[in-house]
């Protein structure tokens, strides 16, 4: 067991045709570690996108903080972040000498100066509805304005870049039910608890589990059979990793709580080499109507989790970000001044991050619409710039690869020509 | 050699079409599949049991024992004119296992008051200046505290709690709400008191009382097909009970809107949902207002007050309300866990978030759905211009006093105001609709959206997977459309075109469809006689298994074809249910397994008792032997050493609620079950799990 245990650690999915686990690797894995040796059809290694939701509406200018906005401070009397000045760790963390991020977020300054960090703003959805679950829906379908479109984008990317390879881990979603983002057509997984990923009958557990395979197998259900066997496969695998085992490497600490532990067996199946493809997460509190703060306070001790949790799975997984890229997000922003409750109410237009050995980062890209009365949408909040569909797509296409993105962006003109370049 | 031709020729018809793959399991399963071409296995006949099995499983949710033999003696056809008019057959057994669910029976008005969210309740006692000082000053207190973070808001009630237990619904009695500031914790304490003091309760108790209802319906109901049609038009007509105040419409939906219109005309049925206040808050048509609605002089206000249900200055988002996050959450353990980051941000003294302007003008989303997802098909033949028209013609159609605020018995439903509608001429699909309509305007709309072609064969389309199979043949449809059209949209008729069809009676259908999530969850139980009291519990693995009822977010409804929904995590599900159930691990939800192994010691024996009583003995040989083979096997246990992934200590992890929860489960049961019955229940267990199963 502990020789599997660090092969896996170690290796990843290129070596499962060894002997080690030459017997027992299912026939998805064996498909997939030959996918990842000689590179996947179109190309290339196995890329993955990890998705992360920030629910609630994160105050993106208190996030990445406009400092270089004297109406910025105007406008938030008591909950703006401090202009930076250096050994002041209640100030912003300058960047550029115009945007700095909010103190909580130190751990991500050093992937700034190594230029693996981007941050897009003023982003966000064309749609004006200030409704969380609105907001939401249009954000993960990526269709703004329109409901009843029946798939999230990240499933639509699963569909238009078939892949008969593709393992049951090829995209799984780190939350008790499936997102928006991932329902649709082709399969994906919702599992919390990599742990838990298995037949569950106690003592019984190895011979109820035999005996589910052996009708499942000889089965004359076509349907049933495929499903079945890869299902076994799956079990099977996981319970070889022993999840509940898991070190994370180069020192990485994830902080304490779900997102932190969603973050880790992200990480975990990455490591493994299961062939995923699509990682999905999201994490809530954002929602800062009353009592924000500023470097302290609700949003700072939300964005410390958010940070920490994301700066250590870029640590643990070290080597591999070379082929993985991180995508935050959140439904909208908010309001630019603060309101009678030292909090803010929902906005418009947001900031992302996108991060990612491959990204082109140190950079604020977008164009930065301003503060000022009459540059504010509906003269409240901070006016939209970039679609957030151009992000999405820039990240579907230069990074997994995929260039059908009328399928996947329906009703939207996109083009390589609204990328703002964070991906080159 | 037989293994290969079936293995062959399932392959070839899968590449055909998906659902002519069970010809295979079909033609095995019929003593007299001696074709060898699916020609002659089109013209094979099921036999009476199969017949009779076949409509249990398609009118209804499976036989429980003893049906087969009961609908024999009634007589096939004799039994489905009866399913056909649910309101002949008596159902009084069902009604008194629903008489605990007391929100069933409650106005809308009454849900808001009984069973606000604690946001809600304080916003009413405040407008009312009847907050209690003990409780003004608590929370004056904690909204003066230091900032915390989220993980210690005050209660709040959202989708994302709706899996807790009914009988742990006071505010502060959630064990996970660990109060990180005392202030805090005093507060919700006398919350909860409040709450108990007047008999209030969390609003969650009503979703999770309708979801009991479904189950208890669906277990006991003697009116099987009225079950099967409330299951197909509540997921045609979705509603997320997630979107803000549809929580408190739902109970409303289902008793009002959905039932009484099941067997109709569909044309009754669309008009009851256009003007339910669940469709109209969850897709927005309740602040749906004319551009040029004349909105000056005194009126204004209270023009603007009542659709929107803020006074003037009030703000548009209660600041308990979710956040929208995670609203598919399944259940407790995950859901605690869950909290810890999605809590709503607190509340605050002057606690109103600053007012938000009423959005005024027309939301076109009803209108969309309306002809995409509710009458026409997505093809069916309209234009944006159309969505643009028909909009205008509902606006007005909104609710009165939508967010309980004011005392009002008639908070929360329909009404329309002549005031905020847009009283232009419009042209809808080509029809001139006058100016001046008011109100006729939208039901001149549902009239010409009723009988448009395109809606009978969308209808058609639909019922036609629902019964017969995942891909109907377009003669099949065309003839159900046909029916629906002659009959002026009558469901009643529609039904019997299908069910008389030689498409719905032939072989190609038997066992073709895959059940669902629930329909899973309730067939197994009626199979092996078990009872339950529908407690959240049963409907957690509903949910686990990928369908919680009323928590399908978009307007689509869950998706009605199998490939949808059969994917490796949800097998898995489906396999730990049956053996859950099996085992009585499922509180609320028993079995007796006893009652048909006896005290059988012989495998084999104990397996035929369990082939008979959950496939009615129709299983394929292979399947039969491969099982029998297995059991035959020296059972092999897992060993304490043995690395299972469930029973390894990996407390440490943090985020292993559920494998806890479980090994509790299972050590209740590994202690109380003798191994005759644990191996009873892993027999029962595998066959409940067995692809034979999963069809219908």
């Amino acid at each position: 067991m502990s020789i599997n245990r660090r092969f896996f650690l170690k290796s990843g999915g290129v070596a499962l045709a060894s002997i080690t686990f030459a017997h027992a690797a299912p026939s998805f894995l064996q498909r997939t570690a030959l996918a990842q040796g000689v590179g996947r059809a179109g190309g290339g290694r196995r890329k993955t996108i990890i998705a992360i939701f920030q629910r609630g509406a994160v105050d993106g200018l208190n996030m990445v903080v406009p400092h270089g906005e004297s109406a910025y401070y105007n406008m938030r009397p008591t909950i703006a972040v401090a202009k930076p000045r250096s050994g002041d760790q209640e100030a912003a963390i300058d960047l550029d000498g115009f945007f700095g991020l909010h103190p909580a977020l130190a751990p991500f300054k050093p992937l700034w100066d190594e230029k693996r960090l981007a941050i897009v703003h003023a982003c966000g959805s064309p749609d004006n509805t200030r409704s969380h679950f609105d907001a939401q829906d249009y954000m993960e379908s990526a269709t703004p304005g329109v409901k009843s479109t029946p798939d999230g984008w990240l499933n639509r990317y699963l569909q238009a870049s078939k892949d008969p390879t593709a393992s049951p881990f090829r995209a799984v979603s780190m939350t008790p039910g499936l997102p928006r983002s991932l329902m649709g057509r082709a399969p994906a997984l919702a599992i919390q608890d990599l742990s838990a990923f298995a037949i569950r009958a106690g003592a019984q557990t190895a011979s109820v589990q035999g005996g589910f395979e052996a009708i499942y197998e000889q089965g004359v259900d076509e349907v049933l059979r495929g499903t079945g066997k890869e299902t076994f496969a799956a079990v099977k695998f996981l319970k070889q990793a022993n999840p509940a085992q898991y070190k994370p490497e180069n020192g990485a600490q994830y902080p304490r709580g779900r997102f932190g532990t969603s973050l880790l067996q992200i990480a975990q199946l990455i490591k493994a080499g299961v062939g995923l493809e699509v990682a999905f997460t999201d994490c809530g509190g954002w929602d800062t109507h009353t009592n924000e703060g500023n470097a302290r306070g609700q949003l700072g001790l939300r964005l410390q989790e958010f940070g920490a949790g994301i700066a250590a799975l870029v640590t643990d997984l070290g080597q591999r970000m070379d082929d993985v890229v991180i995508l935050t997000m959140s439904e909208f922003g908010r309001t630019a001044r603060e309101n009678g409750n030292r909090g803010t109410d929902h906005g418009h237009a947001n900031a992302m991050f996108v991060i990612g050995n491959a990204v082109r980062g140190g950079r604020v890209y977008g164009k930065w619409p301003g503060l000022r009365n009459d540059q504010l949408y509906e003269g409240r909040d901070l006016a939209l710039t970039t679609d957030f569909r151009d992000v999405f797509s820039e990240v579907v296409q230069r990074h997994m690869g995929n260039s059908n993105l009328q399928t996947i962006f329906p009703r939207y003109e996109v083009s390589a020509a609204k990328f703002r370049g964070f991906l080159g | 050699m037989a293994a290969l031709t079936k293995h062959t020729r399932g392959t070839i018809v899968r590449r055909l079409a998906a659902w002519v793959c069970m010809l295979a399991l079909v033609s095995s399963a019929l003593a007299n599949a001696t074709g060898s071409s699916e020609q002659q296995a089109s013209a094979a006949r099921l036999n009476e049991n199969q017949r009779i099995l076949h409509v249990l499983n398609r009118l209804g949710f499976g036989p429980r024992p003893g049906d087969v033999e009961r609908v024999k003696s009634i007589g096939l056809d004799r039994y489905i004119d009866q399913q056909l008019h649910p309101e002949r057959i008596s159902d009084a057994a069902v009604e008194a296992r629903l008489q605990d669910l007391a929100t069933l029976r409650m106005s809308t008005a009454e849900l808001i008051a009984k069973y606000p969210n604690p946001g809600m309740l304080l916003r009413q006692l405040q407008r009312r200046g009847e907050v209690p000082a003990d409780l003004a000053a608590l929370r004056e207190n904690r909204t003066k505290g230091k900032a915390v973070s989220g993980a210690a808001a005050p209660p709040t009630d959202s989708g994302a709690q709706m899996e807790a237990p009914a009988g742990n619904s006071a505010p502060g009695s959630n064990g996970n709400a660990q109060a990180k500031a005392g202030d805090n914790a005093e507060y919700r304490q006398a919350l909860r008191e409040y709450y108990l003091k007047n008999n209030l309760q969390l609003p969650r108790v009503i979703i999770q009382d309708l979801q009991a209802s479904r189950i208890l319906r669906a277990v006991y109901s003697e009116r099987q097909l009225q079950e099967v049609m409330v299951d197909f038009w509540t997921n045609h007509f979705n509603i997320f009970a997630g979107k803000g105040m549809d929580q408190w419409f739902l109970t409303s939906y289902d008793r009002d809107v959905i039932r009484p219109h099941a067997f109709g005309k569909f044309q009754d049925l669309l008009l009851a949902t256009a003007q339910s206040p669940a469709m109209l808050f969850y897709l927005d048509n309740f602040q749906s207002v004319s551009p040029h609605a004349q909105m000056g002089g005194q009126n204004r206000r209270r023009e603007l007050l009542d659709p929107f249900g803020r006074m003037p200055g009030r703000i548009n988002n209660n600041p308990f309300r979710r956040n929208g996050a995670n609203l598919l959450a399944i259940n407790r353990e995950l859901l605690r866990a869950q909290q810890q980051g999605t809590r709503i941000m607190r509340e605050g003294p002057q606690t109103m978030p600053q007012p938000q302007r009423p959005r005024r003008g027309i939301n076109e989303n009803y209108a969309r759905e309306l002809m995409e997802l509710h009458t026409l098909g997505v093809d069916g033949g309209y234009t944006q211009k159309d969505v643009q028209e028909v909009a205008r013609c509902f606006t007005g159609w909104t609710i009165r006093n939508p967010r309980g605020l004011l005392n009002d018995g008639e908070a929360g439903t329909f009404y329309f105001n002549p005031r905020l509608h847009d009283d232009g001429e419009k042209i809808v699909l080509g029809h001139k609709i006058p100016a001046g309509g008011g109100i006729k305007d939208g039901l001149m709309v549902l009239d010409i959206l009723a009988r448009h072609p395109s809606t009978a064969k969308f209808i058609a389309t639909k019922l036609s997977r629902r019964f017969v199979s995942d891909n109907p043949s377009p003669a099949l449809v065309e003839r159900v459309a046909a029916a629906f059209r002659k009959s002026d949209g009558d469901i009643r008729e529609t039904l019997r075109a299908i069910f008389t069809s030689p498409e719905f009676n032939s072989p190609e259908a038997y066992r073709a469809k895959i059940k669902t999530p629930f329909e899973l969850a309730v067939s197994a139980i009626r199979a092996l006689g078990g009872e339950t009291d529908g407690r959240p519990a049963l409907h957690q693995w509903i949910a686990r298994m990928g369908e919680p009822l009323y928590m399908y977010q978009a307007p689509t409804g869950y998706p009605d074809t199998a490939e949808s929904w059969v994917n490796t995590g949800a097998l898995l599900e489906r396999l730990n249910f049956a053996l859950a159930l099996a085992s009585n691990r499922i509180p609320g939800t028993r079995v007796d397994l006893a009652r048909y192994a006896g005290g059988e010691a012989n495998q084999a024996r104990v397996a035929d008792q369990f082939f008979n009583v959950i496939l009615q003995g129709d299983v394929s040989p292979r399947t039969k032997e491969t099982l029998l083979k297995k059991l035959s096997e020296p059972p092999t246990a897992t060993t304490a050493a043995e690395p299972n992934s469930l029973m390894a200590g990996n407390e440490g992890a943090g985020y292993d609620r559920l494998a806890r929860r479980e090994r509790r489960e299972m050590r209740a049961v590994n202690a109380s079950a003798s191994p005759v019955n644990a191996d009873v229940a892993r027999i029962a267990g595998l066959i409940l799990g067995s692809p034979e199963f999963q069809r219908q």
